[in-house]
């Protein structure tokens, strides 16, 4: 277990970078990547540095590697390993460090290779320069390297280039160069956020195994709470470059000290059970009931019956035909095959899955974006392709709307904020053009912004707060129907949970129907009244959330639910 | 067009300016540069000392002088005079006029259609899509110059074929770079909340599409620019561009050549000296705008 | 990979038959042949046999068939100011070109590469600054004021080399190379150095945003990760990477060549292709252009073609795809 000799000490570590000179003239402003911090690192032991975005914690890893981007200041503190201080060695005594003695492994395996040389050269190019094998000698121990990190076909892949190889095989290829001159400390730079939740984690797992087997420490830098529960032992908080807490895993985890710590694993979403809001010790921006709510809340109420479903999906098919050309044949990807549900009034259906599974797709053939190739949408009692009439299927169509995925590409970058929201309303005429100025403005007061920012560009705003011009945007239409396309995957914890307290007040207060799509079980264990699981573009099983989650029936959510990373089990 | 739309344009356009050209000295002295020739290209009529073209005020008399000469007339001919008496000063800035009129008309126009054409590719694909790129294909096979030359020598010369020939010369790659550029912008969701919208496909290209593709495009321009000037040059220096009647710097320089060698050196140095600084000055702006849109090539080490 | 290949070769094909149509449609515009080879003397039954002997009478696309066989024979027809068959022509000034361009080539190659790998490598230091500027300095002079420039200097004022002409030639191979001799290789110089300097500028420009974005590429801060030297990652990394974009703008680049020889040789009165395209389009030699615009075309879609397929041996992601 914990080797009580110190392998590598930071102190009190400070990375700035010295801003371009602000255009309005003003001084240059240093912006602080690390201010004043310190880890200790034990032989053998794995430690987590956590943080969500801007944290600093990828400088660490270069700083200690010497890596940092030229532009780079270090202002202060020392990296000691063996009593040396990295910080103040030279370029060609570093170079002897890296590989040999310290390993790095990057957060994109498809990037952190080489496109243009094979898995053969790059891995016996690491041996070959940090050990004394070489030739045949070298190439043999590539191939047992490969194996340890559970690389199938090990020969086989020496000599393949890695866009042709998955993401997960990549990244073991990785682990493998990392410890090829068996190194005492390895870097993990999130090494598996780039990756599925199955791969995920059988890929931590060689981590773990490859660490126990050498002694070998790592410094694990992740924003992901779950992965950090089951690997490391003992974990330090950063954020926004500083220090926040430290502690061993479980007591951080289970008694967090301080207010932010305790913010963040609040916000994490649990599997275990479902609540009704994420409780968050900081005050929220409270949706404030104004005339934007009158607004959404004035609207025909419609005299159907709660029985009858907003929206019935029928046995929904979707196959992409690539067309044959000259030297190819036809190639058809079923998407979606044979997928049937139902979404009731004032109900949070949610759809799981992992990247292929066909749950976005499913999302762009309700709202029209794509084209069935089978089987029925059934909206509000209408058949949607029965509608022929271009006015009828507007009238339709637009009370249905959807909120995406990614923040920085979800808004057009060239209109400002309230333009982003009622541009469409204008120019189908829902709302007049004096109106709109203010309504975009209540609109955004209800979804927790400044009214007055209405007028900013969306390159003003966080990811957070434009995932929320866009919730403005949907609900601008009075709509009947939101579909949900993994509206808190690009974004961190605690914004996250935020944004899914707002989604969950608004649809209490405006009796929203949504259909909530996700890769995170957690979230749609949080969010969702039912759950469809889905894998290769079928519909595996269905259920209520506490079906689902407590008693699943299906080998494929049995399998997903064990995979995921969770804080409460720990090591 | 609102008030509030030409001040937040206005805004971006003086921030873009300071944050592009604000420290970089040699970036901003160009763009000075061409400020003061395309200055110097719209007042001609009014600032040249003479008109080169009005034979009435010519005077043989005053042939072949150098530079810091009187004329007959008492003014100083300060770049010197040509072979006809025409004071240098004044061609060369009439020069300038053609010169700057045929390259920016022949880019502005390549460009629009250009962009156009390279939206109406990424939009509609299909076949459309095909044949405009196949013809791009065409175009981008053969050299600018070459196919001009060949263009002028099959059609004629003259002002306006000279920008015929230049507008084919440049709408290839702009319609390449704005299609490519459409086509990513097309994957991102904002296009697709556009058209969840039930925004019809016209205003989605304009309003959507077109304001956030044309940047590589608008990166572009400068060289584009400088290229064209260069082109029109060469070609007037081979005797298939401009008229006689309406020289260009290019053709200026040609008709000093035979001069060049007899010592008499100001006919052709002068308008040249002009033709390399123009350009200069457009290609460093041209440098700097393509170095503060590419995050890779910014200096290190 | 051969699908790709095939697909290239079958795409150029489809390319060089539609540049033949145009140029072939282009004819027609141009103007009458009879009226360009009639005399005044020509009555107008005079003009009708001679149209009739042109192939004039007969269907557009009967026409077309034998411009495009006589192409394949080689057969371009005869020259209305040299009274020679044009392809004859066109070969005797082909080495010329070829003698220049192949020389600046190798020139802009040799230095350019380097030191745009240089500067990109060393991007924020003076020596890269000053060749940055060089360089934006080279290829805003335009070509042909360029080549006065050395003219004035080299020949007028230094009078170290020759302001025109192709000096001595001696045969190898049964052709007339100036390279073989002094005189020829003095001669030679300016040409060669005149387009020269375009490609030193191009090619350095290219080689440093080449290696600028490979450098801020991940994998190259993971090879250092790695614990390879900095030679070693330059040698094998970077170049390697490099080498794709650098090959292909290269190879499209003799397009530039040849086409900026027709300002070098007027200037300096060389006897290439260039010249000669430039003279038969003053002097309305008909036959000639349009042979020299089929030629170079059937030229580039060629270097085109060799362009991807090299393109596709260096890119692995080209050569083998999922």
């Amino acid at each position: 277990m914990m080797n009580s000799s110190t392998l590598l000490e930071i102190n009190n570590l400070s990375v700035s970078y010295p801003l371009a000179k602000q255009e309005d003239g003003d001084d240059a402003v240093d912006f602080f990547a690390l201010k004043n911090i310190s880890i200790t690192v034990n032989a053998g032991q794995i430690v987590g540095v956590v943080g969500e975005s801007g944290a600093g914690k990828s400088t660490i890893g270069k700083a200690i590697l010497g890596l940092l981007d030229p532009r780079a200041v270090v202002n202060s503190g020392q990296i000691l390993m063996q009593n040396k201080d990295l910080l103040a060695s030279t370029e060609s005594a570093l170079e002897t460090l890296r590989g040999r003695q310290i390993g790095y492994i990057y957060q994109n395996p498809m990037t952190a290779l080489n496109p243009v040389l094979t898995i053969g050269e790059q891995v016996i190019e690491a041996i070959e320069a940090n050990t004394d094998m070489a030739g045949a000698k070298a190439k043999a121990y590539a191939i047992k390297l490969l194996q340890q990190a559970d690389v199938s076909m090990a020969e086989d892949r020496l000599s393949k280039y890695p866009h042709q190889l998955s993401g997960g095989l990549c990244q073991r290829i990785v682990f493998a160069i990392a410890i090829a001159a068996k190194p005492q400390l390895i870097i993990a730079d999130e090494p598996t956020t780039a990756l599925d939740v199955t791969v995920q984690k059988s890929v931590l797992e060689t981590l773990l195994k490859l660490s126990r087997r050498n002694n070998v420490a790592v410094i694990l830098i992740t924003h992901d709470m779950g992965v950090v529960a089951e690997m490391c032992e003992y974990l330090y908080v950063l954020r926004h470059g500083q220090h926040v807490e430290q502690a061993p895993t479980a007591t951080l985890i289970n008694h967090p000290k301080h207010a932010y710590s305790q913010a963040l694993m609040a916000s994490v979403p649990r599997i275990e059970k479902r609540i009704e809001r994420f409780v968050l010790p900081q005050a929220e921006q409270a949706t404030i009931a104004n005339a934007a709510l009158e607004y959404l809340l004035d609207k025909q109420v419609d005299t159907d019956v709660a029985e009858v479903p907003v929206l019935e999906v029928k046995r929904l098919a979707k196959i992409f035909t690539t067309p044959a050309s000259l030297f190819k044949p036809k190639q058809d990807f079923c998407a979606v095959k044979d997928v049937s549900f139902q979404v009731h009034k004032g109900e949070t259906v949610g759809i799981v899955g992992e990247s292929g599974s066909g749950k976005s797709t499913i999302g762009r053939l309700i709202l029209g974006l794509h084209e069935i190739t089978e089987g029925q949408v059934i909206y509000r009692g209408q058949n949607l392709a029965t509608l022929t009439d271009p006015k009828d299927r507007r009238d339709l169509c637009l009370s249905m709307q959807c909120i995406f995925q990614d923040p920085y590409s979800s808004l057009n970058p060239r209109m400002t904020a309230g333009e982003n929201i009622t541009y469409g309303l204008k120019v189908h005429g829902l709302i007049g053009a004096h109106q709109a100025k203010r309504l975009a403005q209540d609109l955004m007061q209800l979804v927790g912004l400044q009214p007055l920012d209405s007028d900013k560009m969306p390159n003003a705003f966080s990811g957070g707060e434009r995932q929320r011009i866009g919730i403005a945007r949907a609900l601008g239409y009075k709509p009947d129907f939101i579909f949900c396309d993994e509206p808190t995957s690009a974004l961190d914890v605690s914004v996250q949970a935020e944004l899914l307290n707002l989604l969950k007040d608004l649809q209490q207060q405006l009796d929203l129907t949504l259909l909530f799509v996700s890769h995170d079980l957690a979230v749609i264990r949080q969010m969702c009244d039912r759950v469809i699981v889905m894998k290769d573009g079928e519909a595996l099983e269905q259920g209520d959330n506490d079906a689902i989650f407590e008693q699943p029936q299906h080998p494929y959510t049995k399998q997903l639910l064990s995979s995921m990373p969770r804080l409460t089990q720990l090591q | 067009m609102p008030m509030s739309t030409i001040k937040r344009m206005s805004n971006i356009l003086w921030h873009q300016y300071k944050t592009i050209f604000a420290h970089y000295p040699l970036a901003l002295m160009g763009l000075v540069g061409v400020g003061l020739f395309i200055l110097v290209a719209l007042l001609a009529p009014w600032i040249a000392p003479q008109n080169p073209y009005d034979l009435m005020t010519l005077d043989i008399m005053d042939g072949l002088l150098p530079p810091m000469s009187k004329l007959g007339t008492g003014t100083t001919a300060w770049l010197g005079t040509d072979a006809v008496g025409r004071d240098i000063l004044s061609t060369v800035m009439y020069g300038l006029r053609i010169s700057l009129f045929v390259a920016f008309s022949a880019v502005i126009v390549g460009t629009i259609l250009g962009v156009l054409l390279g939206l109406l590719a990424a939009l509609k694909g299909g076949w459309v899509e095909t044949i405009i790129m196949r013809a791009v294909d065409l175009k981008v096979s053969f050299p600018g110059i070459l196919l001009a030359l060949m263009l002028l020598a099959i059609f004629g010369t003259g002002v306006d074929k000279v920008i015929y020939a230049l507008i084919i010369g440049t709408w290839a790659s702009k319609a390449r770079l704005t299609r490519s550029s459409a086509l990513s912008e097309m994957q991102k969701e904002y296009i697709d909340a556009a058209r969840l919208a039930g925004l019809a496909n016209w205003r989605i290209m304009l309003r959507f599409l077109l304001p956030n593709s044309i940047a590589p495009v608008l990166v572009m321009l400068p060289m584009s620019l400088s290229g064209a000037i260069g082109a029109e040059a060469t070609l007037s220096f081979l005797g298939v561009g401009v008229p006689i009647t309406e020289p260009s710097l290019g053709l200026l320089i040609a008709n000093g050549n035979d001069y060049l060698l007899s010592g008499k050196w100001w006919i052709s140095i002068v308008p040249g000296l002009v033709l390399v600084t123009l350009v200069l000055c457009i290609n460093v702006v041209a440098d700097r705008i393509r170095e503060h849109n590419n995050p890779f090539l910014q200096p290190r080490g | 990979m051969l699908i790709y290949i095939a697909k290239r070769m079958w795409q150029s094909l489809i390319l060089a038959f539609i540049m033949s149509l145009i140029v072939f449609m282009g004819m027609f515009v141009v103007g009458d042949p009879v009226e360009m080879l009639a005399d005044e003397d020509f009555t107008e039954q005079d003009k009708i046999d001679l149209a009739i002997e042109l192939g004039l009478d007969k269907p557009l696309y009967e026409q077309y068939f034998t411009f495009a066989g006589n192409i394949l024979q080689g057969d371009f027809g005869v020259s209305y100011v040299h009274n020679r068959p044009v392809l004859e022509l066109i070969i005797e000034r082909l080495p010329a070109t070829l003698e220049i361009a192949l020389l600046a080539m190798f020139i802009g190659l040799s230095i350019g590469i380097p030191m745009g790998i240089y500067s990109g490598i060393k991007s924020s230091s003076k020596p890269s600054r000053l060749i940055s500027f060089l360089t934006t300095v080279g290829y805003s002079i335009p070509n042909f004021w360029q080549a006065l420039l050395l003219i004035l200097v080299f020949a007028v004022f230094l009078k170290w080399l020759p302001a025109s002409g192709r000096g001595d030639t001696n045969p190898l191979f049964g052709i007339e190379w100036s390279l073989l001799s002094i005189d020829g290789l003095r001669h030679m110089a300016l040409p060669a150095i005149n387009l020269a300097i375009y490609k030193i500028c191009m090619q350095t420009r290219l080689a440093k945003s080449g290696t600028q974005e490979v450098l801020y590429q991940e994998y190259m801060t993971f090879a250092r990760a790695k614990g390879i030297s900095k030679q070693r990652i330059i040698r094998r990394h970077l170049l390697r990477n490099i080498l794709i974009p650098i090959v292909t703008i290269t190879g499209l680049e003799v397009g530039g060549l040849i086409a900026f020889s027709t300002v070098t040789e007027t200037v300096f009165a060389w006897p290439g292709i260039g010249k000669l395209l430039l003279d038969s389009i003053h002097m309305v030699d008909r036959p000639v252009v349009v042979a020299y615009l089929i030629l170079i075309t059937l030229m580039f879609v060629f270097i085109n073609f060799v362009v991807d397929v090299l393109y596709a041996i260096l890119d692995p992601r080209i050569r083998y795809q999922k």
